[in-house]
């Protein structure tokens, strides 16, 4: 293993010289200035203050996008480019990571943007005293240091090859506020945000709409099209939509749940249906410390009795895409040989038959009508396997604390779109993390992680990764039932709309024809 | 008149006490901790038994509810853990959006419902009385959701006449606020003008059989004068106390309205509420709809009283 990172020592260093990079992928001259932008939200955005509002949730993410800025943000191809980071690089163990920062740029409220003022970001984050949602998030980096105005130093707990590709969104993590807005406006910073984004914050009346004006002195302007964006959150998901068809808003957000909507608009020419297959999955875990599950018969006989077609068809008209390992056709990582498990329900009668005992458990749902859906199809799928399932409905916050204190039999989870598997895998799987909730211990699978997060060669990390499902599904301690899937249904004149990475709806660099 | 009203407003007290209680247990009820729901992630048993203790928590329901009691009374409703606006700064904001709308839909339904049942009443037995009679019956069992999104489709999306979501403060442009008004009020009224068209209309064909109805005729009064005059007073004394109800009706029918047209009002706070287990905002905003609903009974008991002296002096 030794020889192999020292044969890549060279690719180890990722440098990036950023001055010419395009921030669109579209082609400038199709581009059209000025005008406005109207997007419908799905809900009311609580505010800004990662303290506060802990992370950040689909609607708060399409705002903080365009007022805020990151390091670096993700291109077409899913590769880390510039934006307030010029160039970075990485120590030979990738834990220690150097971002150079781009000079001269201000926050909306005149305060300098440089290292300093990132690393106050970061430090009110993870201080312990402000108790903060957000540091979960964070928990593998040990500080940032600033040791000089424009250069800032990462040092992480654990390597991560892939780091600069992790800052690439505005994520209560990653965007950067102004340090004098917070400090200056207490309580109401919440809701009055500052940050050096290309959109500042005009006015905002709390459950109706918030508008955001285009930032003069923001340093990439000329890729800043829209003179205003408007910002409504329009709950009601069919009103929602009547309000894009009648032409009150040219964007809104949707959900597979809401099917009939998104295959009307596929057929309409007057909109556009933009979707994007993330990586990441929806997921189970099964607590294999709690009977019946400390039995691999039972937790495999559950997965093959699944039948994702049938589910998906049930619950989202058939929109949702099955899954059979953790990564989503969005993710770099794929596999010709995952080692799912086949569906085949008469070998799962027949594995609970051999089992000898009846099988019977409770499964954590959250208390929505999506969860009730979801955990009804699984009961009536397990129940012709010859298996009981006890619905317990909880509210969403509920389930992470369940979680982490192993106060469950089967859970709910899910893997998120990261533009890399490590942080996720690695602290769903190892030994000992406190969210490898299967409670399950394998030295051979532990061993894969510790070597795939530590390989500067892609091909071989893929390798070690399908490698990891491999052995997961065999052991059936997770499942996995449908690949993450976003959506956004605008009027066909919304142009230059980028990927919607991590389901991000970023409307800050767009144009109407 | 004085003594009736103060012994009114004592029956009030309690009433308004066991709806603040009702409120505190709320919080109690609902499944999940709001020690868990604030910290989230950073859930160990150990934050959730600080932050616990920080909140009081720990101590006993009654004690809880005491000092609760107490900071409302001084006009402390709490504060939003998530955005950190205080009860009734959020309130405040909402409150002008949902008043509207009810007086609006209120209107409305009145509006409807007043001629219609003085038609019918007039013509009881006739083929148009019938024939309203079945369509209110019908309007009532169509829900509240499934009117807003018919409406939305034809005025909307298909005749492109109204907006289907959005809000303007009056104050800022009065004839776009009435525009986006009109479809939410007017899903909120057909749910409303059959009850009151129900009500109004029975009690004035009782009214129309009374002695001094016919005395009216033989006078040789003109029937509308005799409707509107005569009859229609003494016959509304059921309808205002449906009106008062209605208003509770309405609150109910404002939390899927709102959220259908995207109207800022408290329904909408109390659904976000709900699904954000924001149990501050919750609590209080429950309690100050709550005291306004048996505030409006109370108004409804007293114009009760102005309508029909013989309620007042306990004749009745």
């Amino acid at each position: 293993m030794k020889a192999a990172i020292r044969s890549s020592a060279l690719a180890r260093i990722f440098l990036v010289a950023g001055f010419g990079v395009a921030l669109s992928a579209m082609p400038a001259s199709a581009q059209k200035a000025g005008g406005s932008i109207t997007v419908g939200l799905e809900l009311d955005i609580p505010g800004f203050d990662p303290l506060k509002v802990g992370v950040y949730d689909t609607a708060a993410l399409t705002a903080s996008s365009a007022i805020f800025d990151t390091l670096t943000y993700l291109d077409a191809n899913g590769k880390p480019q510039p934006k307030l980071a010029l160039s970075w690089s990485s120590s030979e163990d990738f834990k220690t990571w150097t971002f150079k920062l781009r000079p001269g740029v201000k926050f909306h409220d005149g305060t300098p943007f440089n290292a300093e003022a990132y690393k106050a970001n970061f430090d009110r984050q993870k201080d312990p005293v402000n108790k903060c949602r957000c540091a979960f998030y964070i928990s593998n980096i040990n500080n940032v240091q600033a040791p000089d105005e424009l250069t800032l130093v990462y040092n992480l707990k654990d390597p991560s090859v892939n780091f600069p590709s992790l800052v690439s969104y505005a994520s209560q993590n990653s965007a950067v506020h102004s340090p004098t807005a917070w400090k200056t406006k207490g309580d109401d910073y919440n809701r009055n945000p500052v940050g050096t984004g290309p959109y500042i914050l005009k006015s905002w009346t709390a459950g109706d709409r918030m508008i955001l004006e285009k930032n003069p002195d923001y340093w990439d302007k000329d890729k800043v099209n829209f003179d205003r964006i408007t910002l409504k959150p329009l709950p009601d998901a069919q009103s929602r939509f009547a309000s894009l068809q009648s032409g009150e808003v040219d964007l809104v957000w949707d959900d597979e749940y809401s099917a009939d909507n998104i295959q009307k608009a596929q057929k309409d020419s007057k909109l556009t249906v933009h979707t994007y297959a993330g990586s990441g999955a929806a997921v189970y875990a099964m607590n294999t410390k709690t009977p019946p599950f400390d039995d691999v018969r039972v937790r495999q006989a559950l997965v093959m009795a699944l039948d994702r077609k049938k589910m998906s068809q049930a619950i989202t008209n058939g929109l949702a895409r099955p899954a059979s390992n953790p990564y989503g056709e969005g993710s770099w990582v794929k596999c010709k040989d995952d080692g799912a498990l086949p569906e085949d329900l008469e070998k799962a009668k027949a594995l609970i038959k051999d089992y000898g005992k009846p099988v019977e458990f409770k499964m954590l749902v959250t208390a929505t009508p999506r969860g009730r859906t979801v955990g009804q199809v699984l009961q009536q799928l397990w129940k012709r396997a010859g298996a009981n399932m006890e619905i317990e409905q909880v509210d969403q916050a509920t389930i992470p604390p369940r979680a982490f204190m192993r106060q469950f039999q089967m859970t709910p989870w899910r893997i998120v779109d990261l533009a890399d598997p490590d942080i996720q895998m690695y602290a769903n799987f190892r030994t000992g993390s406190p969210v490898a909730l299967a409670n399950y211990s394998n030295p051979e699978l532990d061993k894969l992680l510790d070597r795939a997060r530590v390989t500067a060669d892609q091909n071989k990390r893929i390798e070690d990764y399908c490698e990891i499902t491999r052995l997961i599904n065999k052991e059936a301690i997770w499942f996995w039932t449908f690949q993450n899937t976003y959506y956004a249904i605008s009027s066909a004149k919304v142009k230059g709309l980028p990927k919607m990475y991590s389901g991000v709806i970023d409307v800050s660099r767009a144009w109407k024809e | 008149m004085t003594f009736f009203v103060a012994r009114r407003l004592l029956y009030l007290l309690p009433v308004l006490i066991a709806v603040s209680l009702l409120t505190f247990s709320i919080a109690s009820l609902l499944p999940g901790d709001l020690a868990y729901t604030i910290l989230g992630d950073q859930a160990t048993p150990e934050n959730v038994a600080a932050l616990r203790h920080d909140m009081g928590l720990d101590q006993p329901i009654w004690w809880r509810y005491l000092s609760w009691l107490g900071n409302v009374l001084q006009g402390d409703f709490g504060r939003s853990f998530r955005t950190g606006q205080t009860v009734l700064q959020a309130v405040a904001e909402r409150l002008p959006v949902s008043i509207e709308l009810m007086l609006l839909a209120q209107l409305g339904a009145l509006g409807i419902g007043v001629p219609l049942a003085i038609i019918c009443a007039a013509r009881s037995g006739g083929p148009f009385d019938r024939f309203m009679t079945g369509t209110a019956f019908g309007m009532l069992s169509v829900p509240t959701f499934l009117s807003a999104i018919l409406l939305i489709y034809f005025f909307a999306v298909e005749l492109r006449w109204l907006p289907a979501t959005g809000y303007v403060p009056f104050a800022e442009d009065p004839l776009a606020n009435l525009r986006f008004m009109v479809l939410p009020a007017l899903t909120l009224a057909l749910a409303e003008w059959p009850t009151i068209m129900r009500v109004l209309r029975s009690d004035m064909i009782a009214t129309l059989q009374e002695d001094y109805i016919a005395l009216a005729k033989a006078k040789g009064l003109t029937p509308a004068r005799i409707l509107f005059v005569h009859a229609l007073k003494p016959s509304s004394l059921t309808l205002v106390t449906i009106t008062g109800i209605n208003i509770g009706r309405l609150i109910g029918g404002a939390v899927i309205v709102e959220t259908i047209f995207a109207l800022p009002g408290i329904g909408r706070l109390l659904i976000g509420a709900i699904l954000t287990r924001d149990l501050i905002i919750l609590q209080g905003v429950v309690l100050l709809v709550g005291a306004g609903f048996v505030i409006m009974n109370f108004i409804v008991d007293m114009l009760y009283a102005v309508l029909d002296p013989r309620i007042r002096h306990g004749h009745a």
